[in-house]
């Protein structure tokens, strides 16, 4: 398996009846990676990892990638509408927006409010990807003015800084701020602000591994739909 | 540019670092007195130019820069040999391939709609916020790598190879690995700046001062290594001579030595302004993204491509612009045509 993030395509592995080129949003990136290898006789993913809105743009750059995942409908619609994408996109999965700090929440964080304190060092993601967008609609419908230190390119990125204690607070998926070890406050406004991630193939006639490694996805039982429940994504 | 098919070239970049780098293990064992003896052993024309040359040298920006033709000195009339035509031809293959870029983003320049995009509110407060950096950045590293490049071209090390790989270190590495460094360094868990932070109150990160030490971080070397090796190059038989009729280190430094590498002084201040300008990994990585605070015009362009590639597009010409409008002054004012 070969995780290329943000970078250049894997150029020369698709389309030839080898490898699976798997466009997948941020947040995906444990999932997608814990299946490779398990689809019968399917050669294996190459997963490429960034936010939604940046494979977007390498995909428009022309990038070679045989399937897309993105973090939100919105963005697989504007994938579709651009034609980016030809394979109909289904849904395979949904995740929430957590509050999150620190591993010891140095900050005191109690709740969504929070986020106003100007003495906090507070991250979202950029409003380009799908959690960034979902964190001004979630912030908006609370009426919370959050004091924003940086907009982070992916919810990767975000994650990191706050598991690295950069941040004291941010809105990541519950799925990011498992893997990073993150605490989290609960935040009952945030509660009604689900994402749903959309899968599609690039083609229109898919090769018969890449339509392998769709149906592993979106067929319950599949090995994409396993490992999607395993790292805690919410049934779509 | 007439860049690939001219020897002195080299002296924009990398290859002046090498070139640097080439007097820097000759020098080493025996610097301490005279300048001309072990040169000579290790490039003889550039060492026999450099011993004959050095009052004259003052006046003359290219030998400061220290990228002169090794071969002046001692042939007259220098025939230049060519190159096999099958280098040749890769030659200008490599040229296109410097070269196409620039054409291809030139191309798809929305020539008419240019004011407008340049004149959107955020991507003047990107300009605003690249300016203030890349000015206090470059202020920074004139403040800081002049001592350094003194120091390391006046004073002995123990360790000169070493000290000279950690110098030039951020100019080979990965930016965002710099970024990732620096967030392990003055990061507010950080090595230095959990103190800052817990004596200070100062925290780095995501803030304009943190923007501002990124990208003097990946710029202090461009600075350094340019004034280093016009130093080298000027020997200090001048500041000998200085000293010996009396002056103190400082008036030495300030009326003689400084004097004499005015050009490398002003290239290397410019070189290290473009590249903080150009910075993206480092600042992304360190100081975060916020527009007005540390979104760069680079951060800008990178975020517009996936929301308006247009408004990327003008962006990018803009700092080509910029890039370029500097090589080309330091050319045609400070280095060897």
């Amino acid at each position: 398996m070969l995780i290329s993030a943000c970078g250049g395509g894997p150029h020369g592995h698709a389309g030839n009846g080898r490898e699976v080129v798997v466009m997948a949003a941020a947040s995906l990136i444990d999932a997608v990676e814990a299946v490779d290898g398990h689809f019968d006789g399917s050669p294996g993913i190459v997963a490429v990892v960034a936010g939604s809105s940046t494979l977007l743009a390498q995909l428009a750059a022309g990038a070679d990638a045989d399937v897309l995942i993105t973090a939100d409908a919105a963005t697989m619609d504007r994938a579709a509408a651009e034609g980016l994408v030809r394979g109909a996109p289904v849904v395979i999965a949904a995740n929430a927006l957590v509050l999150a700090t620190a591993a010891d929440n140095p900050g005191h964080v109690t709740g969504l409010g929070d986020l106003a304190r100007g003495d906090l060092l507070v991250g979202l993601c950029a409003v380009e990807v799908p959690c960034g967008a979902l964190a001004q609609r979630a912030l908006e419908g609370a009426g919370v003015a959050a004091s924003v230190d940086t907009l982070e390119p992916n919810v990767r990125a975000l994650a990191a800084k706050l598991s690295l204690g950069e941040l004291d607070a941010g809105l990541v998926y519950r799925t990011d701020a498992a893997m990073a070890g993150l605490a989290t406050v609960d935040a009952p406004e945030l509660h009604s602000h689900t994402n749903r991630y959309y899968i599609a193939s690039v083609s229109a006639d898919p090769r018969p591994e890449v339509l392998a490694v769709i149906d592993g996805f979106t067929e319950p039982g599949g090995a994409g739909a396993e490992a999607l429940l395993t790292y805690g994504f919410g049934p779509p | 540019m007439s860049a690939p098919d001219d020897n002195h070239t080299s002296a924009d970049n990398p290859g002046h670092a090498a070139d640097a780098d080439t007097h820097t293990s000759a020098d080493n064992p025996g610097h301490a007195a005279d300048a001309d003896t072990h040169t000579t052993a290790d490039n003889p024309g550039h060492a026999a130019d450099a011993d004959t040359h050095t009052t004259a040298d003052t006046d003359n920006p290219g030998h400061a820069a220290g990228t002169d033709n090794p071969r002046a000195a001692d042939a007259p009339a220098p025939t230049v040999s060519r190159p096999p035509a099958a280098l040749t031809v890769v030659g200008f293959v490599a040229l296109g391939l410097l070269a196409l870029p620039v054409v291809g983003l030139v191309q798809r320049a929305p020539w008419s709609s240019l004011p407008t995009l340049l004149g959107e509110s955020d991507v003047l407060d990107a300009l605003r916020v690249s300016l203030v950096v890349s000015l206090f950045a470059a202020g920074a590293c004139v403040v800081l790598g002049l001592p350094l490049a003194l120091v390391l071209a006046r004073r002995r090390l123990r360790f000169g190879g070493v000290v000279r790989a950690v110098v030039m270190l951020p100019m080979v590495l990965p930016p965002v690995v710099a970024g990732t460094a620096l967030l392990f360094a003055l990061g507010r868990r950080g090595l230095v700046g959990q103190w800052l932070d817990s004596w200070f109150g100062v925290s780095l990160p995501f803030t304009t001062a943190g923007a501002v030490v990124a990208a003097a971080f990946v710029a202090l070397p461009f600075f350094v290594v340019t004034v280093e090796a016009a130093l080298r190059q000027a020997g200090d038989d001048l500041d000998e001579a200085a000293a010996t009729l009396g002056a103190g280190a400082w008036a030495t430094l300030l009326h003689v030595t400084l004097p004499t590498i005015r050009p490398a002084l002003a290239a290397g201040t410019a070189l290290a302004w473009a590249r903080a300008v150009g910075e993206f990994g480092a600042t992304l990585t360190f100081a975060g993204n916020f527009p007005g605070r540390t979104r760069t015009l680079p951060l800008e362009t990178y975020l517009a491509l996936e929301r308006n590639p247009e408004s990327a597009v003008a962006i990018s010409l803009v700092l080509m612009a910029v890039a370029l409008a500097v090589l080309v002054t330091l050319r045609d004012r400070w280095m060897p045509r």
